[in-house]
C-alpha cells in the first residue's frame, strides 16, 4: 500500500470521529500556533529594532543619568536617581575636549504641543536645545541651509534648524523656509536649516524637532527637577574620534565624569553611559526569555497532545481489535497495521499542525496590521510546525501501533 | 472416516496441496489446557472438495485457523504445497494469507465502517495491488458473486446473505487456490444458503479447492469428500 493510499484511509478514519480528532488535536494546534506566532513576533521585533538602531548612531555614545536599560526599575532606585547631578553644558566641553573624542553635543528637549505660523500648524512638535556637531552624533543630514554652529552658541543666537515635518506643515508648498521667521514660545528665531527626513525611532516621530542652541535653550528656559531630570534634563552625545572605538571613549568619558563629579574610587558611578550595544543587550534579553516562554509553551503543549494522540490511538486500538484481526485475517501483516495506525496518529497530528500554522500565521498577520510590529513568520518555522507536530504523532503514535499489529488474527476477532 | 473421493477425469493430474503431519493443538488458558485438536494427519489434494463435520467443539474451527493460517499448531506440522507453513514467521505467514487462501467466515467479519467495494478490496491492498488493478478485480469479483450494483452499500444496508456474498468476493479477490469457509450457510435461511451453495459449487467446478465446515447433511452432500472430528480427533 503506497504512502498516499495509507494517508488517504487515514484521514477518512479520522473524519469517522470529528469531534474526536478535533479534541485530540487541540494540543497540536495551541502548540505549533505558539511556535509559529512566537518566532514571527520575534522575527518582527529583531526587524523593528535593526531599522530603529540604524536611525541611531552606531558609535554614538549617550551620557544621562542613569543606565538605560530595557526592564523595569523600582520606584526607589528612581528617586536615588533623581537626587543625582544632573548634566551640564559644560561637562560636554570638557568631554569635547578628550583626544579621543570627536564631538560631545548636549542635548535637551521639551515639548510644544501644537505649533502655529499663520494659517499653518504643525502638531505635536518638540523643542531641541543641542550643541554644535549635533548633526553627526544625530546623524542628521542638512538638506538646505546648516546646522547648528559654535558661533551659535557663543553669541546665544535665536536660530533655528527645522526637521522636515515641521517645514512640510509651517510652510507653504514651494516656500523656502531658510531666513524666515519663526515664533516659539513667544521667542522668534530664523531658520538657518533644514533637515532630511528621518522617520520614527522607537515609535517616537523625530522629524518634528525644532533644534536651537542650547546655549539659547538653556538662557530661555529653566531646566527640569525632581524626577522629570532623569530623562528630560540634558544628555550629552559622545561620537569617537576617528580610528578610537567607542569602549576607549567610553573609558575617558567615564573616567573624566567621575572626576569632575567627585566621585571616590569605591563608589558607583552617578550617571550613564549608554551605547546602542549596551541598550541591545538588555533587547537580548527580552529576546531570549520570549523564546524561554515559547520553547516551555511550545513543548508542553506538545507533549500534552502528544499524549492525547497516543490515549485516543490506545482507545482505537481497543475498539477496533475486532477489525484488526480482520484486517490481518485477509493478509495484513504487521507492518500493514503498524503503519495502518502510525498514519492515522500522524494524520491526527499533522492536521493539528497546519491547522497550528494557519492560526499561527493569521496571529502574526493580525500583529502586523495593528501593531507596527511588522511580525512574519520565515518559511522554515511552517517547516519547523509539520515537523514537529508529524515527529509527535510517529512518537506518540508508535507504542499503540505496535500494540494493535502484535495481536493474534483470531483472538482479535473473538475480542468483544 | 466416510470418504467419496471422485476425482474428475479433468483433475487426472492431482497435486499434494495440504499436508498435516501429527498436529496438535492445545489452548492453555491459565489453569486448565483445553486439548483442542490431537494429532491430525490430513491430506488434501488440489482440486478437492472437502467438507469437515463433527459436533460442536470437536475443533472444527481451531483446524480451519490451522490451515488458514491464522493460528498456529501447538505441535506437528503444516505442508502447503510441500513447504512447512508450521515454521514461518508473522510476515511470510501473512503473505500466504493474503495470496494463498481465501477465508469465510460463520461471522462474515465484513469491516462495518468499510462499503462492500472497500472490503472487497482489502486482500488487494495488502498484496500490493494499483489502483487501477484494484478497481478492476473488485468490480470483477463483486459481479461474480451478483453484487455488482451493491460495492458502495455499508454491510448493514445489506442482507445476509448478500453480506455473506460479499466475503466470499473478499476471499476470492486475490485469487487464491483454497477457499476455506467456516459455517458460511449458518447464519443464512436456507434459500440465501442455498444460493451460497451454488456460488461454492461454481468455484469448485473453475478449479478451485475448497474446504468447508458444517453441521448441515444437505451443504456437506455437495462436497465430494466429508471428513468428521471427533474431540479433536479424526474419525
Ligand atoms: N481461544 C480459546 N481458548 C480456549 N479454548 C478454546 C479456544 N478456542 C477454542 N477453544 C476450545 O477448543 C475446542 C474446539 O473449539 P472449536 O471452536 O474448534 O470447536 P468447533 O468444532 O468449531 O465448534 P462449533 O461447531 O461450536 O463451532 C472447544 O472445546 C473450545 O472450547
Ligand atoms: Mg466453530
Amino acid at each position: 500500500m503506497n504512502f498516499l493510499t495509507l494517508f488517504a484511509r487515514a484521514v477518512a478514519s479520522m473524519r469517522y470521529n470529528k469531534t474526536r480528532s478535533f479534541l485530540t488535536t487541540l494540543g497540536i494546534i495551541i502548540g505549533v500556533t505558539t511556535i509559529i506566532a512566537i518566532v514571527a513576533l520575534l522575527k518582527g521585533l529583531d526587524r523593528t529594532i535593526d531599522q530603529e538602531f540604524s536611525s541611531l548612531g552606531t558609535k554614538t555614545i549617550y551620557v544621562q543619568k542613569m543606565e538605560l536599560q530595557l526592564g523595569l526599575h523600582r520606584h526607589r532606585d528612581f528617586d536615588e536617581i533623581s537626587k543625582r547631578a544632573d548634566l551640564t553644558v559644560e561637562d560636554a566641553a570638557a568631554i569635547s575636549k578628550l583626544p579621543t573624542v570627536r564631538a560631545a553635543v548636549p542635548n535637551i528637549h521639551r515639548d510644544l504641543g501644537t505649533l502655529k505660523r499663520g494659517i499653518y500648524e504643525a502638531d505635536e512638535c518638540t523643542l531641541t536645545g543641542i550643541g554644535e556637531g549635533g548633526d553627526l552624533t544625530g546623524n542628521w543630514v542638512v538638506s538646505g541651509g546648516r546646522f547648528i554652529t559654535r558661533y551659535d552658541q557663543r553669541h546665544r543666537n535665536t536660530v533655528c534648524v527645522i526637521g522636515s515635518y515641521v517645514a512640510d506643515n509651517l510652510f507653504a508648498p514651494g516656500e523656502e523656509p531658510l531666513n524666515q521667521k519663526l515664533d516659539v514660545d513667544g521667542h522668534r528665531y530664523v531658520v538657518v536649516g533644514v533637515l532630511e527626513e528621518k522617520g520614527a525611532s522607537f515609535g517616537h516621530p523625530q522629524d518634528n524637532q525644532i533644534f536651537i542652541p542650547v546655549e539659547t535653550y538653556v538662557k530661555y528656559y529653566s531646566l527640569p527637577e525632581g524626577r522629570a531630570s532623569v530623562f528630560r534634563g540634558i544628555r550629552i552625545e559622545v561620537l569617537p574620534d576617528e580610528g578610537v572605538t567607542v569602549e576607549t571613549a567610553k573609558a575617558n568619558v567615564e573616567e573624566l565624569l567621575r572626576r569632575r563629579r567627585g566621585l571616590r574610587y569605591y563608589e558607583d558611578n552617578d550617571f550613564g553611559l549608554n551605547t546602542q550595544e549596551s541598550m541591545l543587550s538588555s533587547l537580548n534579553t527580552i529576546r531570549s526569555v520570549l523564546w524561554l516562554v515559547m520553547v516551555g509553551v511550545a513543548g508542553i503543549s506538545l507533549l500534552v497532545g502528544g499524549i492525547g494522540i497516543m490515549n485516543i490511538m490506545l482507545v482505537s486500538v481497543a475498539e477496533r481489535t475486532r477489525e484488526i484481526g480482520i484486517r490481518k485475517a485477509v493478509g495484513a501483516s504487521e507492518f500493514d497495521v503498524l503503519a495502518q495506525f502510525l498514519s492515522e496518529a500522524v494524520a491526527l497530528s499533522s492536521v493539528g499542525g497546519v491547522v497550528g500554522i494557519v492560526l499561527g500565521l493569521a496571529a502574526a498577520a493580525f500583529v502586523s496590521a495593528v501593531t507596527p510590529l511588522q511580525a512574519a513568520a520565515p518559511w522554515w518555522t511552517v517547516v519547523l510546525g509539520v515537523g514537529f507536530s508529524a515527529t509527535v504523532g510517529i512518537i506518540f503514535g508508535i507504542y499503540p501501533a505496535r500494540k494493535a499489529s502484535g495481536l493474534n488474527p483470531i483472538e482479535a476477532i473473538r475480542y468483544e | 472416516m466416510a470418504e467419496r473421493q471422485e476425482a474428475p477425469a479433468a483433475r487426472a493430474a492431482l497435486e499434494r496441496l495440504i499436508e498435516l503431519a501429527g498436529v496438535s493443538k492445545v489452548y492453555d488458558s491459565g489453569h486448565v489446557a483445553v486439548r483442542a485438536l490431537a494429532d491430525i494427519d490430513l491430506q488434501i489434494e488440489s482440486g478437492e472438495y472437502v467438507a469437515i463435520m463433527g459436533p460442536s467443539g470437536s475443533g472444527k474451527s481451531t483446524l480451519m485457523h490451522i490451515l488458514g493460517c491464522l493460528d498456529y499448531p501447538t505441535s506437528g506440522s503444516y505442508f502447503l504445497r510441500g513447504k512447512e507453513v508450521s515454521q514461518y514467521g508473522g510476515k511470510r505467514l501473512a503473505a500466504v494469507r493474503c495470496r494463498e487462501v481465501g477465508f469465510v467466515f460463520q461471522q462474515f467479519n465484513l469491516l462495518p465502517r468499510l462499503t462492500a467495494a472497500r472490503n472487497v478490496e482489502l486482500p488487494l491492498l495488502y498484496a500490493g495491488a494499483s489502483a487501477e488493478r484494484r478497481r478492476e478485480v473488485v468490480a470483477d469479483t463483486l459481479a461474480k458473486v451478483g453484487l455488482s450494483d451493491r460495492g458502495h452499500h455499508r454491510p448493514n444496508e445489506l442482507s445476509g446473505g448478500e453480506v455473506q456474498r460479499v466475503a466470499i468476493a473478499r476471499a476470492l479477490a486475490n485469487d487464491p487456490a483454497i477457499i476455506l469457509a467456516d459455517e458460511p450457510t449458518g447464519n443464512l435461511d436456507s434459500k440465501s444458503g442455498d444460493e451460497l451453495m451454488q456460488l461454492l459449487d461454481g468455484l469448485y467446478e473453475m478449479g478451485r479447492t475448497l474446504v468447508l465446515v458444517t453441521h448441515d447433511d444437505n451443504v456437506a452432500r455437495h462436497a465430494k469428500r466429508v471428513i468428521t472430528l471427533r474431540d479433536g480427533r479424526l474419525v
